[in-house]
């Protein structure tokens, strides 16, 4: 079945052609293709039509495009039927690595957002450190610099007793620690600050943690590179560091699920990151980009150079030539296929025209990068790897990587009606409260965001973390000044997923009015957004159910509230034998202040003003943090109107330049309960409040902010609002050292010591 | 010999225009970006320049470099060479030898040099700091350090500092003496440490000297410990210069608050400026009136 065509280094022959079903799934599962049945006989019949067999780094080449990672072959049609496809003009391009936003007469920005599961689940620290070095290459290679990074991170419950950890399956906390350590040691040392994330832990993220990581950069759209050739007889580079065996088959492991052997299996599918490779590496692309020598720029990331060489250069209608041997490798011995398909990190591709190759040579060697020619573009639409002279590669790049794509089934399960909501009044508050604020969904994250350079390019104008020096509270959204201009960029992270598995729908929509109430609550237009969703395995209809209806509502959502989705990443198969995750569609949302200096920080900053309450209020508790602290069922996940949504965007924004505002936070996890210790945290003084029922306290119904602003301005700012047709209401006044919410009263001190453990006491 | 030059060339008196400073980078500073945007605020001339500028042959003639191209050298921030061996250990190695000479000539004609972060753990690398001896500024062997934080963590913060300095350190005559400012600090190694036993003597030394230039203090101007001394530095020292106070090295950095917007609490507090501004302000002053 397999005959040797090249003795050294080996490539083998591969006879499909002679090959039977049974045969055909074995070749798969012996090379590590994960191609199923279907997909291995639609590539017997290329081959029948070409008339020979193929050869490992063909078919190798072939298992990395069709994966579910690389071509979306389960989600491409959901996606384009539901999600994508709004597109006001202010978007420049959304087809590359990275979506690329006008943001202002001179400047883009550029936002990518990607999961990095699966290696984080194996090695917590290489998984994200890489995960960080793959998402900056993203935004690098439209010509970018990388301003800011975000991460969503999601685990299993940190009190999990290490008894009852299923087999293979590492600690929530041991996980944790790796994952921060790793995006603290890889984004602290590139001198990308992270000013964003959240960390959520939910019992379905066990044995199948996910760790997802967002950059924005900025570009002057003169030098917006993109991911193509620009035509025949263009040199092609390969820059950074050499290729290794560390990273082979890291797709086709993100397209399958974990199970208790992946440990062993996989660990050589996780790639291992060197910043200090690519801190110069970023500097050396931006340089020769801005001096104008670079065609087209594309990361090495899922799939090598097999993906990168043939995508660029059908995108640029072209073909091309690849001279294999002359890759700088890590380690001797390696065969082509290796070569061909390893996803070792710190990698970029350019196209360059002749008469610019030396000039970008020299730019690579003075930062100590070293940079290769290894092929060039050619005329027809084909790639033809040699390996010294002889062909070992030979196939339409249009057949490798247009991939296959399904309509999978898709089932959604109904969850009880909401008629058997169990939600009622437990009394009790100041303990629920208390158990709230030590809730390690919303205690301080501080342990983990001070590890964070997050003030690194000197641009953070709003912190992730704000208030009185010392005794800082969470913010809503980050703020950055990414130019010289006093123009800003909001970036926040939000889902949640307690919402999103009682109500895939209603609470991927509950995420997007979340992701909007933060952009809006720092005085920043809500502009585009990115999702990494991060799904069960896309084979199972229920799972798809779940995918579908998320997708559904974040489309719903994106065009009628009008800001659209500008890149994003699909990633299925978070699932193992133990159960598959909470529907998990993390968001990122980019907002614009016209001024820095107009921002909006969530604490409070003088007693004696009033605090108002925008929004209204429902009793609903589907996926609350009021459920699960006193563990209750409910299924009505608060609903949202994007129309309503933008209505009250629009509103709070034009009152935001007609008052003066101290203080905003939206409401979210916890109620008013929460938002209001929170806001008092950061101030190091409480407030007087006149909440009358659990409902007031607790309810996180959708669309609601609350604001700090002059008692003299109050009735004002109320009758601003109502004339705009949303609600406002004063619910009380700042000062002393009581949390009085009315209803019930907490002292400052022993509420602010239980949220700045709640999450801490774990980690010591 | 050398004296001689220092009496014939040493630091003169600048126009602003003649004013030229490099921030040397290597592979991993990442701070240099923003420490040359805080000289230009002032209008001055500042460029990043790439250690191999100094002398690699490799280099395009319009790209080479002699650090006498200079009147400010400042190493900034980041994490050269990824401070894997310890921080700052392999940037000082390699200054040290392409650059000794000329270094140790440069201090000793009076031209400022500063550290920030990752620059302050390379100039006591590099034996520049605590800079004791005046004839031999750039000393064998490093005889302090910059160790792992006492949290054993990297640490972001907004840090309160004291400024102590009588008056010897060329970089902070704009901060009145005991003035109360904040700069942000982001580090995991920089606990102000000296050899086991003679700290007592250091410390003394440095005091007697005014080489004392920060310290970290709580938010009401007391001497406190974590997080307001956010790594356990011996005797809450932040900052140092030499003793002839025209090298300058430390952890917080100043570059990260030069405008009121860049403090964590500008909503709370009125600035005119960024408190760190006065930093960069007082080596163009220096200067330009010698």
């Amino acid at each position: 079945m397999f005959r040797l065509i090249l003795q050294d280094p080996e490539v083998y022959e591969i006879d499909l052609l002679g090959s039977d079903e049974a045969q055909l799934v074995k070749i798969s599962q012996d090379l590590g293709l994960n191609l199923n049945l279907d997909e291995m006989k639609r590539i017997r019949e290329y081959f029948r039509k070409i008339g020979r067999n193929p050869t490992d780094i063909e078919l190798q080449s072939l298992g990395q495009a069709w994966s579910e990672h690389c071509c979306y072959k389960s989600s491409k049609y959901y996606l384009k039927k539901y999600l994508l496809g709004f597109r006001p003009g202010y978007v420049i391009s959304t087809s590359d690595d990275a979506g690329v936003v006008e943001f202002d007469e001179e400047h883009a920005y550029v936002v990518a957002f990607e999961s990095h599961n699966h290696p984080s689940a194996i090695e917590p620290y290489g998984g994200a450190a890489t995960g960080i070095g793959g998402i900056l290459r993203d935004v690098v290679c439209m010509g970018a610099q990388p301003v800011a990074l975000a991460d969503p991170l999601f685990f299993g419950n940190p009190d999990t007793e290490r008894e009852r950890l299923p087999r293979g399956t590492k600690h929530p906390l041991y996980l944790l620690s790796g994952v921060v350590a790793g995006i603290r040691d890889y984004g602290n040392r590139v001198g990308i600050p992270t000013v964003a994330g959240m960390v959520f832990f939910d019992e379905s993220y066990l044995t199948n943690c996910l760790v997802n990581v967002g950059c924005v950069g900025i570009v002057r759209k003169e030098n917006i590179i993109p991911s193509r050739v620009g035509g025949t007889g263009e040199i092609i580079i390969l820059a950074g560091g050499a290729t290794g065996r560390d990273g082979i088959h890291g797709v086709t492991f993100a397209s399958a699920e974990l199970d208790e052997k992946s440990e062993e299996e996989s660990r050589g599918a996780v790639q291992l990151g060197d910043p200090i490779m690519k801190e110069p590496l970023i500097h050396a692309c931006l340089e020769a980009v801005e001096n104008g020598l670079v065609s087209g720029m594309k990361d090495l990331g899922g799939g090598g150079l097999s993906g990168a060489v043939g995508e660029m250069s059908l995108a640029g209608n072209c073909g091309a030539e690849v001279w294999l041997e002359k890759v700088h490798l890590k380690e001797e011995g390696m065969k082509p296929w290796e070569i061909w398909i390893s996803e070792s990190q710190e990698r970029m591709l350019l196209s360059v025209r002749p008469q610019h190759v030396d000039e970008v040579l020299y730019i690579f060697s003075k930062w100590d990068v070293p940079a290769r020619i290894i092929g060039v573009t050619t005329e027809d639409r084909r790639l033809r790897v040699y390996w010294e002279g002889r062909l070992i590669y030979d196939m339409d790049i249009e057949f490798v990587s247009a991939g296959v794509e399904y309509c999978r089934d898709y089932r959604v399960e109904k969850r009880g009606s909401e008629g058997e909501d169990e939600v009622r009044d437990f009394g009790n508050y100041e303990e629920i409260i208390m158990r709230m604020l030590s809730h390690p969904n919303v205690a301080s994250k501080e342990w983990i965001v001070r590890q964070y350079d997050h003030e690194v390019r000197a641009s953070t104008i709003l912190k992730p973390l704000q208030g009185v020096i010392g005794f800082e509270t969470h913010g809503d959204a980050a703020v950055i000044r990414p130019t010289e201009s006093m123009k800003g960029i909001a970036i926040t992270a939000d889902v949640n997923p307690w919402m999103t598995s009682v109500d895939p729908f209603w609470g991927s929509a509950s995420s997007f009015d979340e992701m909007v109430r933060n952009l809006v609550a720092v005085n920043s237009h809500p502009h585009s957004f990115v999702d990494c969703l991060n799904f069960g395995n896309p084979e199972k209809p229920e799972r798809m159910g779940e995918f579908v209806e998320s997708v559904k509502a974040l489309g719903w959502m994106s065009k009628e509230f009008g800001i659209p989705v500008v890149s994003g990443n699909v990633s299925f198969y978070n699932e193992t034998p133990y159960g598959a995750i909470a529907p998990t569609p993390s968001l990122i949302g980019i907002g614009i202040l016209d001024d820095i200096r107009d921002a909006i920080s969530s604490e409070f900053k003088r007693e004696g003003s009033a605090v108002i309450l925008v929004g209204e209020t429902r009793a609903e508790f589907g996926g609350s943090l009021y459920s699960k602290v006193t563990g209750i069922e409910s299924l009505s996940v608060p609903k949202t109107d994007p129309e309503r949504l933008k209505n009250y965007a629009d509103a709070m924004l034009s009152a935001f330049r007609s008052f003066r505002i101290f203080a905003c936070h939206d409401v979210s996890m916890g109620g008013i309960a929460v938002a209001l210790a929170e806001m008092a945290f950061g101030a190091r003084f409480g407030f007087e409040a006149s909440l009358k029922d659990f409902v007031e306290l607790f309810s996180e119904s959708n669309t609601r902010w609350i604001v700090e602003i002059d008692e003299r301005d109050a009735l004002d700012f109320i009758d601003f609002m109502s004339e705009r047709g949303c609600r406002a209401e004063k619910i009380g006044v700042t000062g002393g050292d009581v949390l009085d919410y009315g209803i019930t009263s907490l002292e400052l001190d022993a509420a602010e010591e239980k949220w700045r453990k709640g999450f801490s006491r774990f980690l010591g | 010999m050398e004296k001689g030059i220092f009496e014939i060339f040493g630091v003169m008196s600048m126009e602003p225009d003649e004013i030229r400073v490099g921030v040397v980078r290597i592979e991993g500073t990442n701070c240099e970006d923003e420490t040359v945007r805080a000289f230009r605020m002032l209008g001055v001339f500042a460029e990043a320049v790439h250690l191999k500028q100094f002398y690699s042959d490799m280099i395009k003639d319009g790209e080479s470099r002699s650090i006498w191209d200079y009147s400010c050298l400042v190493f900034p921030g980041g994490f050269s060479a990824g401070d894997y061996v310890r921080a700052g250990a392999i940037f000082s190695a390699r200054a040290k030898s392409l650059l000794r000479h000329d270094l140790e000539m440069f201090i000793r004609e009076g031209y400022p040099v500063l550290g920030i972060c990752n620059g302050f753990q390379v100039l006591a690398e590099l034996g520049a700091l605590p800079g004791f001896d005046e004839d031999r500024p750039v000393s064998d062997k490093p005889e302090m350090a910059l160790a792992i934080n006492s949290s054993s963590r990297f640490e972001c913060r907004q840090s309160y500092l004291k400024h102590e300095n009588r008056g010897k350190c060329r970089f902070t005559s704009e901060y009145m003496k005991d003035e109360i400012v904040v700069f942000p600090v982001a580090h995991a190694e920089g606990k102000v440490t000296f050899p086991v036993g003679r700290e007592k003597d250091f410390l003394n030394l440095l005091e007697e000297n005014d080489q004392i230039v920060f310290r970290y203090v709580d938010s009401e101007g007391n001497y406190s410990d974590y997080p307001w001394n956010p790594n356990g530095s011996y005797s809450n020292i932040a900052g140092i210069c030499n003793v002839t106070g025209n090298v300058f090295g430390l952890m917080p950095h100043p570059e990260r608050v030069v405008n009121p917007w860049q403090h964590t609490d500008w909503m709370r507090m009125e600035r005119e400026e960024g408190d760190g501004i006065r930093v960069f302000r007082s080596i163009l002053k220096y200067l330009e009136k010698l």
